[in-house]
């Protein structure tokens, strides 16, 4: 039995998977650092090496119509393996969604609202999230356009606002950097803006038709890539290699506009285009997290877990990482390889035993 | 801390009648649990008791004594 009553459409779930992977657009500062100025060619690199792991997932989804993760991980891999890998999930869940969670406290505390607690920060925006997520994957994803537009328009006018003082021989020279930098760069972007939309396999659940799902996905990830790789783009255009020693290139370059003396710091942009889309992000990282719960315990509704979740998950983000070097540095190692198997191996090989063993055909012949 | 223990108290008033009144015993089991844990992570967070963080000790399991981690530099 499926925990979500509501359903979404397959062109819905397309703007959700471009609004949660626009979300990560300040995330590509975990690789700006090794990558420097060939992180738009990372992004592309990424983006190529994820996107036959991507549609896996919408072939999954397919071939189990109205089941998530967690239903899919029972019948792959039996009751109890499959109840462990959904643990494993989950725990990825929890910990993506507090650092999410953290990234907006950290951009607030540092370029918005220093003086602000950073602590009240996350209590307001895991709350704003917790409302959401009650009222349920529908209503996310019939304003989920709403949000990857305004993304984009924010992306274009700063683009725009900003070529005067674009210089772009500061791309030069290509293939400069050590090869390992360049891996783990492909590594950080093909798991955290791209990767992290395994949580979609719950989410597929909810589609009420999957006949376009594969074709919808990918072109969900391909808006939220080529928004990426504009941010990357106008980024390296405007700061060169002066982009590492900043916390937030974004943020520096959009400082940087100054139209006539009259449009100047249209940070703000910034700052209001990476709230909603981390809200969009969050919120959906949230609402997976607490169906693949309620799915393991065998609930009827994921509701009465919110609030406690919520409270957990605001603790978690405040206390996981002492510093944003810190998060940083984990992000970098331990963050993105403890996480690979959930994104790379698992999803493709549950495809592959389903075709082996006829699943889920064969389930649904010995039921009836 | 009194404002740690009004969202609480919001927490169980808002969930807890409606789980009780439908005799949702183990949607009220699951949501006892988490909100323990919850209760118990708060307290330690504004007693300023130490909370260890899963990601340290997954940096652990992974680069100290898995040795997997990408060289610096």
């Amino acid at each position: 039995m499926s925990i979500e009553k509501g359903k979404i459409s397959s062109q819905q779930l397309l703007f959700l998977i471009a609004g949660f992977v626009q979300g990560s657009v300040l995330l590509i500062d975990f690789t700006v650092g090794l990558t420097e100025h060939q992180t738009w060619m990372v992004i592309l690199a990424a983006l190529a090496i994820t996107t036959p792991v991507v549609l896996s997932y919408a072939v999954l989804a397919k071939r189990f119509p109205g089941m998530n993760l967690v239903q899919i991980n029972d019948m792959v891999y039996g009751r109890f393996l499959g109840k462990v890998v959904s643990v494993y999930y989950i725990f990825f869940f929890l910990m993506t969604l507090s650092f999410n969670i953290r990234d907006v406290g950290e951009l607030y505390t540092t370029f918005l609202m220093p003086d602000t607690p950073f602590v009240f920060l996350l209590v307001v925006f895991t709350a704003t999230c917790t409302y959401a997520v009650t009222k349920g994957i529908e209503v996310l994803a019939r304003i989920s356009h709403l949000f990857v537009v305004t993304g984009i328009f924010i992306l274009i006018s700063t683009f725009i606002f900003l070529i005067d003082q674009m210089d772009f021989s500061k791309f030069l020279p290509f293939f400069e950097l050590p090869f390992i930098r360049i891996f783990q760069g492909i590594h950080i972007v093909s798991m955290i803006p791209f990767g992290e939309t395994v949580a979609f396999l719950i989410i597929m659940g909810c589609l009420n038709n999957t006949e376009h799902v594969v074709k919808n996905t990918f072109f969900g990830l391909l808006i939220g890539a080529v928004s990426l790789l504009i941010g990357a783009a106008r980024n390296t255009a405007v700061l060169g290699r002066t982009q590492t020693i900043w916390t937030s290139p974004s943020f520096q370059s959009i400082r940087l506009i100054d139209i006539g003396t009259v449009l100047t710091r249209m940070d703000f942009l910034i700052g209001i285009g990476q709230t909603i889309l981390i809200f969009l992000k969050c919120s959906l990282f949230f609402y997976v997290l607490v169906v693949a719960i309620s799915q393991l315990l065998g609930l009827k509704s994921y509701l009465p877990l919110v609030l406690p979740l919520a409270a957990i998950e605001v603790i978690i983000a405040a206390t996981v990482y002492q510093s944003p070097v810190d998060h940083t540095m984990i992000t970098q190692n331990a963050g993105i390889i403890y996480s690979t198997p959930l994104v790379f191996i698992i999803p493709p090989l549950s495809l592959l035993i389903a075709k082996i063993r006829g699943l889920p055909k064969s389930e649904r012949g010995k039921g009836t | 801390m009194i404002f740690i223990i009004l969202i609480y108290a919001f927490i169980i008033i808002i969930n807890v009648p409606g789980l009780l009144k439908r005799k949702e015993w183990r949607e009220l089991t699951a949501f006892s649990i988490l909100y323990v844990i919850a209760l118990v992570l708060g307290l330690m967070y504004v007693l300023d008791i130490p909370i260890p963080s899963p990601m340290k000790g997954l940096q652990h399991l992974i680069v100290d004594i898995l040795g997997i981690e990408y060289p610096q530099g």
